[in-house]
Formats: C-alpha cells, sequence, structure tokens
C-alpha cells in the first residue's frame, strides 16, 4: 500500500513537472502543423517518400518556391538556387545555387547534390524527369557547369511548365542519397531515353529503383533547410535550427515542433487552446471559426487558393447528356446561398461557370470576355424553359423525365468531405423546392467515391477543379483522364465514354472544337496562344456546363500574433508556401522586438 | 500434467485453424474492397492543395507497392509470408513493414487500452458489489445509475466531452499525442510525466465508457449469487461480513472473467474512437488509417494481430477459468 501511494505521489509529481516545463511559449518554439500528411514515426528521413519525415520549407528545400499568382506559373522566390534563367522556349534552364549554401553537417550544397536528386527523381517518374523521352516537358540532359552552377535540357517535346517544375526539385545530399544510383546510372538514364528493346531494357533498370529510393532510411536528417530533424515521435516532430543555413539570420524560432493530427476536429482544439502559432486551411464551421478567433493572438489570414467546387455530370447517363437539362439545373441552383451554408468563410460562390478561379477568369478573360459569359443568375423560368425543350414535363407540381417517368436528381458526395455534404443538401433542397425531386448520396469515404465516380456509377458528383495557375492544370480537369482524352508518352488519345476512367463522358468534339486536344496544347503554346484557348475553352464550358461551377476556395489560414509577428498579409503571394519559407524569406520574427 | 497439455494442444489447433479461417476470409475481403489507393492518394494530395503535376510525382512510384497477380497468387505468397513472420510492406508508408508500423503502434495502445480496462474492471467490479448489496438503498440506486448512464453513452461522445472540459474550458491537460517531443525519450520524471499528462485523458475516457458495463454486469452476477444456498449457509453460520463479502465476490466475477480475457484480447484492436479523438497513435488509428488508404498488407497485418490476440486470450480464458473455478476442471466433480 505505501509503495503504491508513493508510485502515485511521483506520478502527481512528475505530471505537475511537466505542466511547468511542458509549456513551450516563449522558448523559441514555433508550432505547427503539416497539412499535406498526418506524421508517421517510423516512416524514413527521406523526401522521395511521401510518408518521410522531411518538412518542405523547413528541412527540406526546392531550388525555388512558386509565388501564389493566379496567372504566371512562372513567378518564383529563390530557394537553394540564388538565380535562374530560361530561354525563351524554355529548352535550356540555367540553375546559380546560394553560394552560402550548406548541409546541415557544414558540407556545402554543389550543383553535383541537385544532379543526384535529379537523377532519384528521374527513378520516380514524372513531369520534368519522366523516362519516357516522348513525354512532354521532360529533361534531357543535366550538366554541372561548376559548383554551383548547373544547366538543365528540355527534351524535343517541349512544355512551358519545364522551368517550374525544375525549380521544384527537392534537394537532397548527394553524400547521403547518392549511393542509391547505380554506378553507369547516367549512361543507363540515357539508354533509355532512346527507342528499342536496349532502351526499354534501360527504362525498366531506372524504373525499378524506385522502391529502393522510396524505402532509403538515412540514420540522421542531413538538411540544407532552416532546420533539421532531430527527433518524431507519433504525435510531433521536432525540428531545432540549422545553424549551417545560408540565411540563418532571417530565422527567429530556435525549434519547430510539427503536431500530428487525425482530422479538423483535433487542429481546431489546438488553434483554441492557443496552442498553434500558425495553422494551414481546414474547413471550418462559422460556430468553430468564431472559437478560434476568441482566443487571444489568433487571426485568421485569407488569400488566392486555386481551387474550386463543381457539380460534375456524368454525361453517359440520362437526361444529362442533354445540354439543357444541365443549364436547368445551373438555373436553379443559387449559389450564393450553397456557399453561405458549406463554406461561408473559405468560399466564394462562383460568378458563373468558367471551369477557372473566378480571381484568374477576370485576368484570363478580361472583362469583355467575362461580359460574353450567361452569368446563370437564379432564374426558375429560364430553367423550366431549358426543360422543355429538353422534353420535360410537369405534372402535380413534380418535373418528370420525357419518357413520363418520375426524374429524381441523385447527387452523390463523399461523408467525410462536411462542406460538400452541407453543399449538396442546400442544393437538393433547393431543387426540390422548385419541384425537381432530388436527393443526396454519401460514400463512406473519400477512395470509394472516387473508384465509383471513376466507374461510371454516378449520375452527378462533387469534383474539385480550376487548380491554376498552369492553365493546362485548370482545363486538365475537365478536358483530362476523366472526360476521356489521355495522354501517354506525350501523344493525346481519346477513349469512349463509360471506360478507362472516362466517367464524364462528353463529346470528343462540341461545334468543331475538341476541348481535349485544346487543353492539352496549353502544355506547349505562347502566352498570346494559351490566351485564345483558354478564351475558348472558357466559353464552351460556359455554353456547355459539362460542370456547374459552385464556389471557389479561399485560402483560408490561422495564425497567432501571441508569440511570433511579422505574418504574411491577406493576398499576400507566400501565403500558399509553407511557413518555413516565409521565415527564409526573413518574416516570421519574435513577438515584442 | 497431462490433461492440461492435451487440453492445450486441442485449443492450439483449434485457434490455428480459426487464426487461418480468419485470414483467409480478411485476405479475401480486403482484397474486394473498392477504391484505388493511388487515385486515393492523387485526389488526397490535390484537395490539400497540391498541384496535379506535384501529385502526380508524388503518387506515380506507389504502384510499385501494389499487389501484383492473380488472386490466388497474391493469397499464396500472403500465406507463404505470414509462415515466414512476414506481414509484407505498408503502401500508405512505402518501404516500412507492417510488422514495423504494427509493433509501433502496439505499445501505444496498451497504456490507454490495458489502463483503462484494468481500471474500469477494478472500480466496476468493487461498485458493483456494492450496488448489488444495497440495492434497495440510495447508494446502490446511484451507483447503477451511473452504470447505466455510462454505459448508454458512446466512447466518442464521452472523449469529446472530457476533450472541451480538459483542454478548452479548463485547458490543464494537452489536447493530442502521446508524449511531448521536447523531452528527451528515457526513463527520466519529465519524459515519464509527459507520458502520464498524455495518457491521462485516454485512460478516462475508456475508463468511463467501460465502466457502466462492468458495474451493471457485476451488480447483476452478485444478485444471482445472493440467492445461492450456500450464501444463505454462510450467513446462517454467522460468517464475518469480510468472508461473507469473499464468498459473494469470488462466485460472482467467474463470468467477468471471461469478459475480461476476451477484453485484454480485443485491447490489440486499439480503441478507434479514443485514439482518433485524442491522436493516440495506437492500433486502432492504424487500422482506421489502413483502410482510409486501401493499405492492403496493413489492414490484413492488423487483422491477423487483432485475431490472434482474441484466439489467444480465448484459450488463456479456457485455460485459467479451469484454475479458479473449481467446478469446470477436466475431470473435476461439480
Amino acid at each position: 500500500m505505501r509503495r503504491l501511494a508513493a508510485i502515485a505521489a511521483m506520478s502527481l509529481i512528475a505530471t505537475a513537472t511537466a505542466c511547468g516545463v511542458g509549456s513551450s511559449a516563449g522558448s523559441g518554439v514555433y508550432t505547427t502543423v503539416d497539412g499535406a500528411k498526418q506524421i508517421d514515426a517510423t516512416a524514413p528521413i527521406n523526401p522521395f517518400n511521401p510518408q518521410g519525415n522531411t518538412f518542405l520549407g523547413y528541412d527540406a528545400m526546392t531550388l525555388a518556391w512558386p509565388k501564389n499568382d493566379p496567372v504566371d506559373r512562372n513567378r518564383f522566390y529563390p530557394g537553394l538556387a540564388a538565380s535562374w534563367s530560361a530561354t525563351p522556349d524554355q529548352g535550356e534552364v540555367v540553375i546559380h545555387l546560394q553560394p552560402d549554401a550548406k548541409w546541415s553537417d557544414g558540407k556545402p550544397v554543389t550543383s553535383e547534390d541537385v544532379r543526384t536528386s535529379i537523377g532519384l527523381a528521374y527513378t520516380q517518374g514524372g513531369t520534368a524527369y519522366a523516362v519516357d523521352p516522348k513525354a512532354a516537358g521532360s529533361a534531357a540532359d543535366v550538366r554541372v557547369v561548376d559548383a554551383k552552377t548547373l544547366k538543365v535540357t528540355q527534351g524535343a517535346s517541349k512544355s512551358n511548365l519545364f522551368l517550374r517544375n525544375v525549380l521544384s526539385t527537392v534537394v537532397v545530399p548527394a553524400h547521403v542519397f547518392g549511393k542509391l544510383l547505380p554506378p553507369g546510372f547516367w549512361t543507363t538514364l540515357k539508354t533509355a531515353r532512346g527507342t528499342g528493346p536496349e532502351a526499354e531494357k534501360a527504362k525498366a533498370q531506372v524504373t525499378g529503383l524506385a522502391q529502393k529510393v522510396i524505402s532509403f532510411a538515412p540514420a540522421e536528417d542531413v538538411s540544407a533547410g532552416p532546420f533539421v530533424l532531430e527527433r518524431v515521435n507519433p504525435g510531433e516532430a521536432l525540428l531545432v535550427r540549422n545553424k549551417h543555413f545560408f540565411a540563418s539570420r532571417n530565422i527567429a524560432p530556435e525549434r519547430v515542433k510539427v503536431l500530428n493530427y487525425t482530422g479538423n476536429q483535433q487542429i481546431w482544439n489546438y488553434l483554441i487552446a492557443g496552442t498553434l502559432d500558425s495553422a494551414p486551411f481546414t474547413a471550418t464551421p462559422s460556430g468553430v471559426l468564431n472559437r478560434i478567433r476568441q482566443t487571444d493572438g489568433n487571426e485568421v489570414v485569407k488569400g488566392f487558393s486555386p481551387v474550386a467546387v463543381s457539380l460534375a455530370f456524368n454525361q453517359t447517363r440520362k437526361p444529362y447528356d442533354n445540354v439543357h437539362v444541365r443549364r436547368a439545373l445551373a438555373y436553379l441552383i443559387n449559389r450564393a446561398q450553397v456557399t453561405k451554408v458549406a463554406s461561408p468563410e473559405a468560399g466564394t460562390p462562383a460568378q458563373t461557370t468558367t471551369g477557372i478561379h473566378a480571381a484568374s477568369a477576370k485576368s484570363w478573360l478580361g472583362g469583355d470576355g467575362m461580359a460574353g459569359l450567361d452569368p446563370y443568375r437564379v432564374d426558375p423560368a429560364k430553367a423550366a424553359k431549358e426543360l422543355e425543350a429538353a422534353g420535360m414535363t410537369k405534372k402535380d407540381g413534380r418535373w418528370l423525365k420525357p419518357d413520363g417517368t418520375p426524374w429524381r436528381v441523385e447527387i452523390h458526395v463523399p461523408a467525410s468531405f462536411s462542406d460538400w455534404v452541407a453543399a449538396a443538401k442546400a442544393i437538393t433542397s433547393q431543387l426540390n423546392d422548385y419541384g425537381v425531386d432530388a436527393a443526396v448520396l454519401t460514400a463512406a469515404d473519400y477512395t470509394l467515391y472516387l473508384d465509383e465516380l471513376a466507374a461510371g456509377n454516378y449520375d452527378i458528383g462533387f469534383w474539385l477543379m480550376a487548380l491554376g495557375p498552369s492553365p493546362y492544370n485548370i482545363y486538365q480537369r475537365i478536358y483530362g483522364s476523366a472526360n476521356g482524352w489521355q495522354l501517354l508518352a506525350g501523344r493525346l488519345t481519346r477513349v469512349p465514354p463509360g471506360t478507362q476512367g472516362n466517367w464524364m463522358g462528353g463529346p470528343e468534339t462540341v461545334g468543331g472544337v475538341n476541348p481535349g486536344a485544346l487543353t492539352n496544347r496549353l502544355n506547349v503554346a505562347g502566352p498570346d496562344e494559351q490566351r485564345r484557348i483558354v478564351g475558348t475553352l472558357a466559353k464552351l464550358t460556359n455554353e456547355q456546363l459539362p460542370v456547374i461551377q459552385l464556389y471557389d476556395y479561399v485560402n483560408t489560414q490561422f495564425v497567432s500574433t501571441t508569440r511570433y509577428t511579422g505574418w504574411p498579409r491577406t493576398d499576400s503571394d507566400v501565403l500558399r508556401l509553407p511557413a518555413g519559407v516565409w521565415m527564409q524569406l526573413g518574416m516570421i520574427k519574435k513577438a515584442g522586438r | 500434467m497431462n490433461t492440461v497439455a492435451r487440453r492445450l494442444s486441442g485449443h492450439l489447433a483449434r485457434g490455428t485453424a480459426m487464426i487461418w479461417v480468419v485470414t483467409t476470409i480478411s485476405f479475401l475481403i480486403i482484397r474486394n474492397i473498392p477504391g484505388d489507393p493511388v487515385r486515393g492518394q492523387y485526389e488526397k494530395l490535390i484537395e490539400q492543395g497540391m498541384a496535379p503535376d506535384q501529385a502526380e510525382r508524388a503518387t506515380a512510384a506507389l504502384y510499385g507497392f501494389l499487389p501484383t497477380g492473380s488472386l490466388w497468387s497474391q493469397y499464396t505468397d500472403y500465406l507463404n509470408g505470414l509462415i515466414h513472420f512476414d506481414l509484407g510492406q505498408s503502401l500508405s508508408t512505402p518501404g516500412t513493414g507492417v510488422a514495423t508500423l504494427i509493433g509501433s503502434a502496439a505499445k501505444w495502445t496498451v497504456l490507454p487500452v490495458l489502463g483503462g480496462t484494468l481500471l474500469s474492471f477494478l472500480l466496476g467490479v468493487t461498485l458493483g458489489v456494492y450496488a448489488a448489496i444495497k440495492r434497495s438503498g440510495r447508494l446502490g440506486d446511484a451507483l447503477a445509475i451511473s452504470g447505466s448512464l455510462l454505459h448508454g453513452v458512446p466512447q466518442y461522445v464521452i472523449g469529446l466531452l472530457v476533450t472541451a472540459i480538459f483542454t478548452t474550458l479548463w485547458p490543464i491537460l494537452p489536447a493530442g499525442g502521446p508524449v511531448d517531443i521536447e523531452f528527451d525519450p528515457g526513463f527520466n520524471a519529465p519524459y515519464i510525466a509527459s507520458l502520464v499528462q498524455h495518457a491521462t485523458l485516454p485512460v478516462l475516457t475508456y475508463a468511463l465508457a467501460s465502466y457502466g458495463g462492468w458495474i451493471l454486469a457485476m451488480k447483476s452476477s452478485v444478485a444471482t449469487v445472493l440467492g445461492d444456498d450456500f450464501i444463505l449457509a454462510a450467513e446462517l453460520r454467522g460468517l464475518k461480513r469480510g468472508v461473507l463479502f469473499r464468498y459473494i465476490a469470488r462466485n460472482a466475477i467467474l463470468p467477468l472473467f471471461t469478459i475480461l480475457a476476451l477484453s485484454l484480447g480485443m485491447l490489440f484492436g486499439g480503441a478507434i474512437f479514443i485514439e482518433t479523438i485524442f491522436n493516440y497513435p495506437g492500433l486502432g488509428l492504424l487500422l482506421v488509417n489502413s483502410i482510409g488508404a486501401r493499405d492492403y498488407a496493413l489492414m490484413g497485418g492488423t487483422f491477423l494481430v487483432i485475431t490472434v490476440a482474441i484466439v489467444v486470450a480465448n484459450i488463456a480464458a479456457d485455460l485459467l477459468y479451469a484454475v479458479i473455478d473449481p467446478r469446470v476442471r477436466a475431470g473435476g466433480a461439480a
């Protein structure tokens, strides 16, 4: 009994001790959450591993950081690259590294580190480092000019995203990761970018390294960023200051604590408790947002987010193959009301359907372009005309299909997306008021939802779109693989509706325009041609409505002024970058200084 | 001794067969769950604001971790791996062994679930005896009502309530995570204190959520024992209250012992809601995340661990039951 009492007393004392020292406020700790992934203490310290324990902007560095520009995707802040230049067609990119850049073990960051990182990126495939030579925008040659200068040459199939993709390369230390590339790797890569059986064999050798690269677990973190990982447990990661960081004087915090989270609720709790110095956007109900704002020091910063949410149609299913039905629904949905219900703080009602976020649409289309579009304001009379044009009839206050059977609109959403569920409920409520029988059906999780959507099992589903700033990224969500246009080895093909993930099932051409081909062209076109293509696609999307754009997201972030100041202002072009980059740029300072 | 060995070998044979059947069924179910893990991961990254080309790059290599071949060959590979204690590689944490992930999560499950189970068992059983003995009084009523109330409230509601109270309204305990990363891991006071601090709310929630079940079961069991002839005989013999209490408790606890043994077996299923609410990285959370990510190997490994734990707990309960209750010993007279 005495022993039990002693243990209990020890526990109490120990708990009290922890309470005393557990508060990290004012001790130079910066506490945040990584919105891109949950912490897994068993994952390696490896940026090539999707779950890896590296944190972009803190201990993982890219050559440059893209600015949050609604239109221009080729504007960057320097990262490990101090400067860069590119030929007009982006055929050649020359990179000059930060002269003082060093790894946390004191070794200098060199061109060889970047070359090794590019070699490792080839094993993972995709974008600038696709092994397939026909893939648009892939690098053909990487040449070390000197210890701090590097030249990357684009292959014959050019893309205007090349500079962006090269500058987004995550750089790892060659003296740690270099051993993953076997001797003769660059020769094998050169062979792989040719044709014939030898090339195929070499290609398999390069991509065969992917798992080895992903699984590689360095014994400790070697970082060129402002921080270096000290340790990680399943709930938190601790990063300490890298004394060798080239812009060390810009960094105010001594340590960074990244908290894990299992859901939005957890982030809200941390914010309400005043634990976090900054947090990424989470869909937050108004009541919770107000509660977060009540905590001393908490502030909300908003900016452009190139994402919009839409109602997408499966045009292989009747009556949604009929444009009049889609237009009728557009005239019946009150987007302002839907946004108010679903995402009052982090959404703005779509002005109309263009496929583009409103903030970008103005720049791309101009005032005249926007004026020529149908805004699809709520207009039940127009909706009725459209439905009649589609052969539908109204009986006893309810709309019937052309064959006289009841028309039931079923809108599918993943159950875990609270704002989408709320939006879908608001829409069905509106439709029911106008005599259209409508219901919301939820999928258990997002993975299942996407599977069912791709299998063509839904009539109408929610869909993310307008993923700018690249116009190709924007329109490939509507006229890409989900609508039957597939880009394989640099060649655009069209698969029939209802097959190979073509669940939107739209026509290949409309009035002689092939939207998929135009979208693909956006990858290589110059600025003037891009503007013309975007104009054509916006007009076509507005008329044909393969989707109804509901609301554009607003990047809503939380910061606390209790311990740090110097936060980005509203609409700042750094808002979508990690807070570690804000620190690198000298923005975050300790409060009271 | 021979009898025990014979019983044990019979249990082991049945247990192994049971594990094989459950493993096979779970393998088939898991492989037939709809959902493409790579597409899911790609769209998740898009949803988090990543540019499509970046998301494509981040997910392309995951295809290499997907199982290939016919269902039969996947099944034989899986069984072959199991025989060699190889649970495969995770897809959601690519390159990491499933056994590593399960081992890492298991240690975090033990503290809240075992702590919560034992705390609620001790409280529930002790108070259950009093509730039965004093069932005509106010104390008995109060205890029974508290048990019924807590038994009826779902775990996640209790979890959210204690979170709101102790992390927001009266913020004296951490809102999540297993331990503060700032303390050096090891046998030192701040680290242990931080562990205790972080485990308090999960243990409390688990104990509150399961206390009601124990108290009601014990009360019912004691009430039944109280009507038995041997209790009447003991009272007539004028035995002391303490001895009588021991008689009652020892006989009434027998059915609860089986439930406790199974609860300890279920321990390896984790506490899904509690671990999710408190961001406690145990097996329950691991299972949920593996289902969300369609991580076939991890799902299979987690189900296997739960199955083995329950089978082992069943065997242990059966063997120990014979030890604590002479009536069920093999060959023993009732």
